[in-house]
């Protein structure tokens, strides 16, 4: 099972996940860090229902932090593609 | 009636189709997040050769497959259309279900149907070497065969968690004489800030795309490959739909409802497009592209973090990127788009030529192994979405007794991915609501986590 980089594995199995975009089983621990530090945009959708992840967002991130990590329109591939190229021009 | 459907060598189509020809509302160019203004085709050039930028903006409807490609093709297409009897027995239901089975190819996935081709392209253009990124690896392990086949170098940065978790899936590129590295890297500039952050970064697809699309521009012969979204992918997919129009034609059958599942696109467009042309002609056809719950960007769009009032006092809601007022007003008047999704098929939803349902992991999971148990073949878990479709239109039309013919692209096996059936057989994808005393526990956890900087 992966970890999250340096970050605790959780005791619950529960907290596993099967990511569509990795094709492989996580950990909550990689999810909650993965976006260096934040959280992966997709947190929420994946795990409503499993526990009461705002709960854990709204404790553990400030206001700021979380609006860094969720606002803003995500990135089609071709922004990103664009945005690479500005950042080697 | 024969349980598979052939079809001869010779009668493999020679074009691919081109939705663009077709679209009633065309496509608004991509824009430049930076400037607002249109991408045109030289600023993409640095990243993908001119002839597949040219097939990017084409509006011709068949685009002619080269001799070279169609060879290629060969090894494995075209692709057997399954009756899926022992499932429509188990479901006791009167539909006929088919299923195009394109976990045939060498990587075991639809994937090499534009790897090819754009290992062809590039290798036409002058071309030496190709950098791509790979999440699950099925697209990375899909163009090392593509780019071997046409005696081309490829570089594929593997996000590093996938990376230890699949090591079939790197020895696959390997064995293929593709270089595999875990992402991020110590061999480009991006790899390298987030490797001093952190050794042991877990990596993330966004920086494996980083690393892949710098080594394409600065790397001499080099350009960028990628297996989903774009419009020239989606087009080289087609071959998919247009073998099985001819099978299905061969039997006198003609589908009622098309299922695919939908990621980035390019299974569901390859499979569904020829058929979206039928219905824009007029042919009633239901065609449903599946994607997970969890990341429902065609059914809802991402969460995002957004403010519920003007004075910004409830900081966090479950909100998704299309509720309130989120989508920004240019995006709006070129049509909604849905990021990560192919924005073809966002605008075929749009438009209201499709529709789109989306699933959970568990019952994705469970109808993946009913699949197993009833056809034989262990699907992709993607694959599995497309599925749990297919059987509950299988049980509709037995509540409504009516004959209906099903169709749905079995994208990919799931041999690679027995970790993830493993994870599901042994419980530990139980969806469970957390207790209060574990989400303390859980909470107490979190400390140990570094702040972002």
């Amino acid at each position: 099972m992966i970890k999250g980089g340096e970050f605790p594995p959780f005791y619950t199995h529960a907290m596993n996940i099967y990511c569509h975009q990795l094709g492989i089983i996580v950990e909550f621990s990689y999810c909650i860090s993965m976006n260096e530090g934040l959280p992966c945009r997709n947190i929420i959708g994946c795990y409503k229902g499993r526990t009461d992840i705002i709960v854990i967002l709204r404790e553990k991130f400030t206001d700021e932090e979380l609006r860094k990590a969720f606002s803003g329109t995500p990135k089609s591939r071709i922004e990103r593609i664009m945005e690479s190229l500005k950042n080697k021009e | 009636m024969d349980r598979k459907i052939f079809l001869n060598e010779k009668d493999m189509p020679k074009q691919w189709y081109n939705i663009q020809a077709d679209l009633p509302n065309p496509l608004p160019p991509p824009l430049n997040p930076a400037t607002g203004q249109p991408i045109t085709p030289d600023m993409l050039a640095p990243v993908f050769p001119m002839n597949l930028i040219e097939q990017e903006v084409s509006r011709e409807r068949w685009i002619d497959i080269p001799e070279e490609v169609l060879e290629k093709y060969l090894m494995w297409r075209p692709t057997p259309l399954y009756r899926a009897y022992s499932l429509e027995k188990y479901l006791k239901t009167p539909a006929r279900i088919y299923f195009k089975n394109e976990g045939v190819s060498p990587p075991g996935s639809h994937k090499p149907n534009t790897a090819i081709a754009q290992a062809y392209y590039n290798k036409v253009f002058g071309i030496k070497r190709m950098a791509t990124e790979t999440g699950a690896g099925q697209w990375g392990s899909a163009l090392a065969f593509a780019c071997n086949q046409f005696g081309l170098e490829c570089k594929v940065y593997m996000v590093r968690v996938s990376y230890n978790q699949k090591p079939y899936r790197r020895i696959l590129m390997e064995t293929w004489g593709a270089k595999c590295v875990p992402s991020p890297s110590p061999d480009t500039n991006a790899g390298r800030k987030f490797l001093e952050q952190n050794p042991e970064h877990p990596g993330s697809l966004g920086i494996s795309i980083s690393e892949a699309i710098e080594d394409a521009v600065t790397s001499k012969d080099t350009r960028y490959s990628l297996g989903s979204v774009l419009n020239h992918v989606l087009l080289h997919q087609t071959i998919i739909g247009l073998e099985i129009q001819k099978q299905l034609a061969m039997i006198g059958e003609y589908p009622d409802i098309v299922v695919g599942c939908a990621g980035g696109g390019s299974n569901f467009s390859g499979l569904s497009l020829p058929f979206v042309r039928d219905k824009i002609h007029g042919k009633k056809i239901k065609i449903v592209a599946c994607e997970p719950s969890s990341c429902p960007t065609l059914t809802k769009g991402p969460y995002v973090y957004d403010f519920g009032d003007t004075a910004e006092t409830t900081p966090l809601l479950p909100m998704y990127s299309l509720g309130h007022g989120f989508v920004p007003a240019p995006i709006h008047a070129g049509g909604l788009r849905y990021h990560g999704m192919a924005p073809i098929v966002s605008r075929l939803l749009t438009d209201g030529l499709i529709e789109a349902k989306a699933y959970t992991q568990l019952e994705t999971f469970a109808a993946g192994i009913t699949f197993a148990r009833t056809e034989g073949f262990i699907p992709a878990p993607e694959t599995n979405h497309a599925i749990q479709c297919v059987i509950e239109e299988a049980k509709k039309a037995k509540e409504e007794g009516k004959e209906k013919v099903i169709l749905m692209n079995w994208s990919g096996h799931g041999i690679i991915d027995l970790a993830a059936y493993d994870a599901y057989i042994s419980g530990k994808l139980e969806d469970y609501v957390l207790p209060d005393e574990e989400i303390k526990h859980l909470l107490k956890d979190l400390e140990k986590f570094p702040k972002p900087k």
